[in-house]
């Protein structure tokens, strides 16, 4: 596990953004989803719903993400190219996690730092623990109920220990 | 990561050559490292019954890959026989610490033992095999379990590639600028599922449609008049130009996904978005496709239509196609607690199909092909900056991963290249 990735002792105000991240995802295990949830939280109230890429590239240097589960690699790409703060997760995400897992897509220390050209790869602080057995207890209830949309012919739903 | 040892040329046929880009990064064949194994001469007339105690009292774990007899050839035809008794002992100080077994050996056949050097891993190429069996004889089993079926490119099938890839090519020029292209293709039917170029840019609504429609003309003429000598007799040109583009193209976002921060705008809202790489928007299109096409009892497919409208080139006759489901909530939740949602002819993702990039995909769009289980993925040109398939990243390397594709590189004629103005860079500044 990478070591740039913060464990922490819960804090008040992350768990409760977690719990609402939780939230979400329960309402996808109700839609046979898979119960993975995330909100994001704004700094401060944006003044003007501005759509100028200065704008928005602004509003997401102010956003945290909470999610249940760590970033896959595409997530976490993804959270970078668009420049996010800060993100907090649940659960470490062993097979495709892209901040701390597998890839460490948040720092610059994986791969090549581009020093060329215009675009470099953005950093974000990463912290993961939050509330870690709510999202697994989340996921295995999922997985005991079978998984409608897994390939066919797949895994027969079965009750695991 | 660019050189040849990187990479194996699987074919190169009178149209284009394709290379394959292993899971691992090889090693040059000097840098290769080695253990200290105890070995000595043996009589031939003993060497059955010392190899066959020897898997017994002393097997080589960890190095399967190392024979246990080298022959070398005398002055005169004569040959002698070598063995490997055990592993020697480390550099921890332990001198010579020999088992016991092997020891009783040792005695038994009056051999004399010498610390000779093995090759520490499997090669991974015939490169680096051969380096290693300079040192001591290796099995070499060239990788092609994983990728299995999907290589072997038939005269037939190259060409198809090639003109896929020359398709990617042709939209990759949009406009005035130069994007990134991504084409992905049931190689079944030879049919393309969707393609898309990037769409973070301004203006891609209005040209993609003619761009699209002058790529398929193009296709239709075939690719035989190409002049393809050029790409055998000097391949190292389309190398060159590829490193060329990668410094002009601020436009392709896959080689520069944080351009967007530092881009001025100059439009209005709805006409850009920094996530929309070519391949994002074709696993869209993709998806719209089978929402339509295979419609799924309890989905509707009113909402897939009115994604697919949006994406499809205007004379498709998907886009006519109209399927009434207006299933309440409830009732889409009892179909999914039934299983009546399944329906086998529906394509799962994107299994099986190919897909191809003008530009070595950056990582996200790597990993978002890797959830769609794409079968194949070709690339023109590498992208050194977040290259996700060789040059940054090797993402078809990470076992961890629920799925592997197979990825090569295509090497096009010098020709197609600048018809499409794509390795001229004074062209697009």
């Amino acid at each position: 596990m990478d070591s740039s990735v913060e464990e922490t002792v819960p804090e008040t105000e992350s768990v409760a953004f977690m719990k609402l991240a939780l939230e979400q995802a329960k309402l996808a295990l109700d839609s046979l989803e898979v119960p993975v949830g995330c909100v994001i939280v704004e700094d401060q109230k944006w003044q003007k719903n501005g759509l100028i890429r200065e704008e928005v590239a602004l509003k997401f240097s102010k956003c945290t993400l909470y999610v249940t589960c760590e970033p896959c690699i595409m997530c976490a790409a993804a959270l970078s190219i668009i420049g996010i703060k800060e993100v907090y997760y649940g659960c470490a995400n062993d097979k495709f996690g892209g901040c701390g897992s597998i890839l460490s897509l948040h720092t610059n220390s994986s791969g090549k730092v581009t020093c060329s050209g215009i675009s470099k790869r953005k950093e974000f602080k990463c912290t993961r623990g939050i509330t870690a057995s709510g999202a697994i207890d989340l996921l295995r209830s999922f997985y005991e109920q079978g998984n409608p949309n897994a390939p066919k012919p797949h895994r027969t739903p079965v009750q695991r220990v | 990561m660019s050189g040849s040892l990187d990479e194996t040329s699987v074919v190169s046929s009178d149209c284009c050559t394709i290379i394959h880009i292993p899971e691992k990064s090889p090693v040059l064949p000097h840098l290769q490292a080695t253990v200290d194994v105890l070995a000595s001469v043996i009589e031939p007339k003993h060497a059955n019954t010392i190899v066959r105690k020897l898997n017994h009292i002393a097997p080589l774990e960890g190095l399967r890959h190392v024979k246990r007899i080298r022959k070398t050839c005398l002055d005169g035809g004569k040959s002698q026989l070598f063995v490997i008794l055990c592993l020697a002992s480390g550099s921890d100080g332990e001198t010579n610490f020999v088992p016991e077994d092997v020891l009783e050996l040792v005695n038994t056949y009056q051999l004399s033992t010498f610390t000779t050097k093995v090759c520490k891993h499997a090669a991974s190429t015939k490169e680096e095999w051969e380096e290693q069996c300079k040192l001591w004889p290796t099995s070499f089993h060239p990788p092609t379990y994983n990728i299995d079926g999907i290589t072997g490119f038939s005269e037939e099938d190259s060409s198809a590639v090639f003109n896929f890839m020359k398709l990617a090519v042709c939209m990759a020029k949009s406009g005035t600028s130069v994007v990134n292209a991504a084409v992905i293709v049931d190689p079944s039917t030879r049919q393309v599922i969707a393609s898309s170029c990037d769409q973070v840019l301004s203006c891609y609504a209005s040209t993609e449609n003619t761009s699209r429609e002058s790529c398929s003309s193009n296709q239709a003429e075939g690719s035989t008049k190409v002049d393809a000598t050029k790409v055998e007799k000097d391949p190292v040109l389309l190398v060159k130009s590829s490193n060329e583009a990668k410094q002009s193209y601020k436009e392709v976002r896959c080689l520069h996904p944080w351009g967007w921060l530092e881009q001025q705008s100059h439009v209005g809202p709805d006409s850009w978005h920094p996530l929309r790489h070519a391949a994002i928007v074709a696993i869209e299109k993709s998806a719209a496709r089978d929402r339509l096409l295979f419609p799924v009892n309890g989905q509707s497919a009113d909402f897939a239509q009115e994604d697919y409208k949006v994406s499809s080139p205007a004379d498709s006759p998907l886009k006519r196609q109209k399927i009434n489901t207006n299933v309440k909530h409830d009732e889409r939740m009892d179909h999914h607690r039934n299983g009546l949602q399944c329906d086998s002819t529906r394509p799962y993702l994107c299994t099986g199909y190919d897909i191809y990039f003008v530009w070595e995909p950056c990582i996200m769009c790597a990993m978002a092909i890797v959830h769609q289980r794409i079968r194949r993925v070709f690339y023109a040109f590498p992208n050194p900056n977040d290259g996700a398939l060789g040059s940054v990243h090797r993402l078809q390397g990470e076992r961890s991963l629920n799925h592997h594709y197979a990825v090569f590189r295509v090497l096009l004629p010098e020709e197609i290249l600048k018809s499409e103005a794509i390795a001229t860079p004074s062209k697009i500044d």
